[in-house]
């Protein structure tokens, strides 16, 4: 008996789509079945969640084609937790979209291309196959193509035009990778490619070139969660598409690049050795990781320096946010890092870049989706129009207040555990290097944050400000979330433990 | 405006062309065919038409409708038609892929029923693939027919 839990998210966002698709001209019904649809996909992630913490590993064969031939949908403890920090942000920005997005917006396909997004992220993080593994990124950014020239204008087919030519090229590259793989492995089941590079010989394998194409492969999931050097794309595009939109492209959509980081590179090609050493400058040992480690070291460290720096500089807010989201994913990536190089720390490395991808994610989103609401109350997010918004309304200022102090890792909150594990991963290392980078991105953190703080949150309101109006609806969305952010700091046992799973089923 | 040649030719082509694209749907399960090239060539029959009598012949002749200007198309005209067909044809390949649940099989599993004595076929094969091809023939044919109609009016 197949378990259609494994299955349930998938569908019920893709149910989703299609319902809203169908009912396009009724508009009561369209959104009423919307946020039906994100409701539901909650629901089935939790299911998921439930289930796969009691029985485990979870795989599910479409249309009953065995592996290695058919398409294979594994559930684990990793894509559980990557599935639930998806359905924590996606539904908060869907209701916030509700209100946010124009009645035209509504009517030219909001809710199905965003239902059509979700499709493709729940897809990525159940697939168990590389090749699904493309298909499932295609279908997530065909939509996000649509969401970020949402608006139409100039600036926005701008921004529109870089992401999908970077992101085509980036799939371009990824195609040819897969391709490759298939030829010198075989093929292209995860777990089968990992059981032939664990016995290279037997299988008639030469690990040298699958290095070389993971190696592909990894530039363009760096792409995708937009670290240095592949950022380009990422403030253009944060900065043209909608505020909730914006929340789940950096939330959601980027983690789906680490993600897949985390599959491919520490459970599918970490297995792998090169006999005889990597035979490179400056790198020992025969592990893919040695290889893999220092080269998301050097895209962390990147990361981290240029986000926080130009971050600091910028007065649109959603700007701010965008660079601030480039440095947060060098967090991410650096534990990673170190884990890659350094095995006796991998797994606290692993539940450290799990945990800070939630609170980043969380707290990102509150930002984007603050920003959303200033803007609609204010007319403006450029820090110069901005100031006093304490003064005229606590709430907003309150959602930037606790998003913010999220990432800079102040205690009671999310980001204060996630700050924490990735010190505590790099210390227990030895890594000084990366340890004073951490260092550094935490100060410019908080520069860049109490500077938007003090400009746009403190002083006199300004006359924009006064005349705020802000939403009922958008407000609440705020709180909740905010609370949610606070939730996961104060109860944080179950989500370190949720966390850590995946590297203990790891062995 | 088109000679009479072209529009000689595509009368007879077009015809042609859909049943052909009827073949390659009703074999595209166990043959080479299937429900996206079926779409594909009905949307180029359809194209032929739009390219050699006009879009508003399309509207007129075809589908017995007034066409409307541009921009009022996006809320009545003739793309509700085809953004229709889209919708309904993501529904019914998913809801092909659904129904495999309800019969306690994984999601998108198929089946096949073969019909004998058929009267002049003789042996028949009903496959449930059809209803996914079917599915993915009016995703596609809207889908096309909706960019051109919107592309082509611009």
């Amino acid at each position: 008996m197949a378990r259609t839990v494994v299955v349930a998210p998938m569908l019920v966002a893709l149910g989703a789509a299609i319902a809203t698709l169908l009912t396009r001209r009724f508009d009561r019904a369209k959104v009423g079945l919307s946020l039906a649809g994100g409701i539901a996909y909650v629901v089935a992630v939790a299911a998921l969640f439930a289930e796969v913490g009691t029985e485990g590993i979870l795989t599910y064969q479409l249309s009953g084609w065995g592996a290695p031939f058919g398409i294979t949908l594994v559930a684990d403890a990793l894509s559980a937790f990557m599935l639930a920090l998806a359905a924590i942000v996606s539904l908060p920005a869907l209701v916030f979209a509700v209100r946010y997005v124009g009645e035209q917006g509504q009517q030219v396909s909001f809710h199905p291309v965003f239902h059509f997004m979700m499709v493709g992220v729940t897809g990525a993080f159940l697939t168990g196959d590389v090749f699904n593994l493309f298909v499932w990124f295609e279908v997530m950014l065909m939509s996000s193509y649509v969401l970020v020239v949402f608006y139409g204008g100039g600036p926005h087919t701008r921004a529109g035009i870089r992401y999908v030519f970077l992101n085509l090229a980036g799939s371009a590259f990824m195609l040819v990778a897969i391709g490759g793989l298939y030829a010198t492995v075989g093929t292209l089941n995860m777990a089968d490619i990992a059981r032939r590079l664990g016995d290279p010989v037997t299988y008639g394998v030469d690990p040298a070139p699958v290095l070389g194409l993971a190696a592909i492969l990894l530039a363009v999931f760096a792409l995708k969660a937009g670290l240095v050097p592949f950022q380009f794309w990422v403030p253009g595009a944060y900065r043209a598409a909608p505020a909730p939109v914006s929340a789940v492209l950096a939330g959601v959509v980027k983690k789906v690049g680490v993600y897949a980081i985390v599959r491919l590179y520490f459970t599918v090609f970490g297995v792998g050795t090169v006999p005889g050493g990597l035979g490179l400058p400056g790198l020992d040992g025969a592990s893919f990781l040695n290889f893999f480690g220092p080269v998301l070291f050097v895209m962390a460290v990147a990361s981290i320096g240029v986000g926080g720096v130009v971050a600091v500089a910028r007065d649109d807010v959603d700007e701010l946010l965008a660079y601030s989201s480039i440095s947060q994913v060098g967090f991410i990536v650096l534990p990673l890092a170190v884990g890659a190089t350094v095995p006796a720390v991998r797994d606290l490395a692993i539940a450290a870049t799990l945990v800070y991808s939630l609170n980043h994610a969380v707290a990102k989103g509150l930002l984007f989706l603050t920003s959303g609401a200033i803007y609609e109350a204010v007319g403006s997010i450029d820090l110069r129009d901005l100031g006093g918004i304490v003064e005229e309304s606590p709430t907003l200022a309150g959602g930037f207040f606790v998003g913010g102090l999220a990432l800079v890792g102040i205690p009671p909150l999310s980001g204060f555990f996630g700050k924490m594990l990735v010190f505590d991963a790099t210390a227990r290392a030895g890594a000084d290097l990366a340890l004073g980078a951490a260092l550094v991105g935490a100060v410019l953190t908080i520069a860049y944050f109490s500077r938007a703080w003090n400009r746009g949150f403190w002083g006199e309101p300004s006359e924009a400000v006064a005349e705020a109006r802000p939403s009922g609806v958008q407000l609440s969305v705020v709180i909740t979330l905010g609370l949610v952010v606070v939730a996961i700091g104060v109860g944080f046992d179950p989500v370190f433990e949720a966390a850590s799973r995946p590297s203990n089923s790891r062995r | 405006m088109s000679t009479v040649i072209a529009r000689t030719v595509v009368r007879t082509v077009v015809p042609l062309i859909l049943v052909t694209a009827i073949a390659l749907l009703l074999q595209g399960h166990n043959l080479p065919g299937g429900g996206f090239i079926a779409g594909v060539l009905t949307a180029t029959a359809f194209v032929l038409i739009y390219v050699i009598y006009g879009q508003d012949y399309l509207e007129e002749a075809v589908f017995h409708r007034t066409p409307v200007p541009s921009l009022e198309m996006f809320r009545h005209g003739i793309l509700e038609y085809y953004r229709s067909a889209f919708g309904l044809g993501l529904a019914l390949a998913a809801a092909s892929g659904v129904a495999a649940i309800g019969f306690g099989e994984p999601f998108l599993t198929q089946t096949v029923r073969f019909l004998h004595h058929v009267p002049l076929y003789g042996e028949m094969e009903l496959a449930s693939a059809l209803v996914f091809d079917l599915g993915v023939y009016f995703t596609v044919v809207g889908a096309l027919l909706t960019i051109l109609a919107v592309v082509g009016s611009e």
